[in-house]
């Protein structure tokens, strides 16, 4: 125990992380993410209708909309976790559906659960997640991935005994595991103390500056729109704004989500 | 990235070391089998008996309960703080998750189905010195299948909101054939004293390779985030 404080913004002091040698930053395309006329049925109910959303390489985009809205399913359609049933969707190029394990590789997953066994130890889990994609050298990376989001002092620690922002460090350092081209963080903040939130701001704008591709599902408007370049918003599983976040105030987006 | 069966072996080892921490799943499992085994063995009489009809079907009952339990417990630890979605989101096929959780599921019932039959011969003088490696060998196809059977529908399960009885529900008729395929071979071999019938092995066989496929190709449209 290095005497760190769970609620202590990631260190500045670590630094880069090089991505393993098999994950080349060269792999990236133009467009990261289109989606044409995607849609989502289930059980009768239309859960995502007539989705268009192109999101380029290093391109950030908060996704916003009330509970219900389809932004979890769209993540999940985006991480080919859920398959469309009508629509194209291609991700860094490539249609999905015969490829959809092979593009599974360039893709990070954060949600409000960490997607971690809590029996085994934070090391463990990375470790098992780097080898499952093939990273190479998986303990080191994991070792240098805890020193990123500060965390090297509860690595041996199982995750069950971690705090809920120290566990959401684990996950952001379990999606990162494979140096993913596109990143989606599925209300990460969720549960979060403000020292936790802080931290995990603070881990995204760096990801941000170092060019990876974002897509932030979020119900806090105004941090959404610092955090990213674009906005959209969801309402019933339309697409009802895309523009950039700029231009955007918190009421009017609320206006958007909310509705008529 | 490692083969298919590097991947299954992955998965495999990461379940069992799970287990070996947690050691939620063995102990529960085989905890329950043994009282099965008691209170039917007490209920029924069953001192002294070789594996007929009766010890065969007690035998049975206890794996089925403990099974179901085993089944639903390993693919419940997936379900845990969303662990199965990273699963997903990896780029690894849905059928290599269930060799892998259906290799967890077999170990498990394996060590639970030695505890369980040292513990009736101990407490109730069941026979088994008759044939011994034909008891084994029906045992284990028997539990093939069973686990197989028990990891497809896990799956199935897990998603639903009914999960624990509707698994058994779905289960236990599915397994049928086997529960009565391996009591006659056993009484067989026990009882009238024949050698391993083939046909009865051809049974179990079968129905250990057709749940086999069916289970590897169905996975991928069974398993839901």
């Amino acid at each position: 125990m290095t005497g760190l404080k769970e609620t202590e913004p990631v260190t500045a002091a670590a630094t880069r992380l090089e991505a393993p040698p098999a994950m080349d930053v060269a792999r990236r395309v133009a467009s990261v993410v289109a989606a044409a006329g995607v849609c989502l049925t289930l059980d009768d109910r239309h859960i995502l209708q007539d989705i268009e959303l192109e999101v380029p390489a290093g391109g950030t985009v908060a996704l916003l909309g009330a509970n219900g809205a389809g932004k979890s399913t769209l993540l999940k359609v985006l991480a080919t976790l859920l398959r469309p049933s009508a629509g194209r969707l291609r991700l860094f190029g490539g249609d999905v559906g015969p490829h959809a394990a092979k593009l599974r590789s360039r893709i990070g997953l954060i949600s409000h659960q960490p997607m971690l066994y809590r029996d085994l130890s934070v090391l463990e889990n990375l470790v098992f997640f780097g080898r499952l994609y093939g990273v190479p050298g998986p303990r080191e990376r994991a070792e240098a991935l805890l020193e990123h989001v500060g965390m090297a002092h509860r690595a041996d620690d199982a995750v069950k005994t971690l705090s809920r922002g120290l566990t959401q460090r684990a996950a952001i350092a379990r999606a990162l595991m494979h140096d993913p081209d596109l990143l989606l963080a599925d209300e990460p903040f969720d549960g979060l103390d403000a020292g936790s939130a802080a931290a995990l701001e603070a881990l995204l704008t760096r990801l941000r500056a170092g060019g990876k591709t974002l897509i932030l599902s979020n119900h806090d408007i105004r941090q959404a729109l610092a955090l990213t370049d674009r906005t959209v918003v969801l309402r019933r599983g339309r697409v009802v704004l895309d523009r950039p976040s700029r231009e955007l105030t918190p009421d009017a987006v609320l206006k958007e989500i909310v509705g008529p | 990235m490692t083969g298919p069966l590097g991947q299954i072996a992955l998965l495999a080892a990461k379940d069992l070391r799970v287990e070996a921490r947690s050691r939620q799943t063995l102990g529960l499992v085989t905890v329950t089998g043994i009282l099965v085994i008691v209170v039917l063995g007490l209920g029924l009489g069953t001192q002294g008996q070789s594996p007929g009809v009766g010890a065969t079907a007690i035998l049975w009952v206890a794996y089925l309960f403990s099974g179901v339990l085993c089944f639903e417990k390993t693919m419940a630890m997936e379900r845990h703080d969303g662990a199965l979605a990273g699963l997903l989101a990896a780029p690894i096929d849905r059928g290599v998750i269930f060799a892998s959780k259906l290799l967890t599921n077999l170990a498990l019932m394996l060590v639970m189905s030695v505890v369980i039959t040292l513990v009736a011969v101990v407490l109730f003088r069941f026979d088994l010195s008759a044939a011994p490696g034909g008891f084994a060998a029906v045992t284990l196809l028997s539990m093939i299948g069973f686990a197989t059977v028990g990891t497809l529908f896990a799956a199935v399960t897990s998603s639903s909101r009914l999960q624990g009885g509707l698994l058994a529900v779905l289960v236990f008729p599915i397994c049928l054939p086997l529960v009565i395929t391996s009591t006659q071979l056993l009484t067989g071999m026990f009882r009238d004293g024949l050698a391993l019938d083939s046909p009865g092995v051809g049974i179990l066989a079968s129905f250990d390779a057709v749940y086999l496929v069916v289970s590897w190709l169905a996975f991928e449209r069974v398993l839901e985030p």
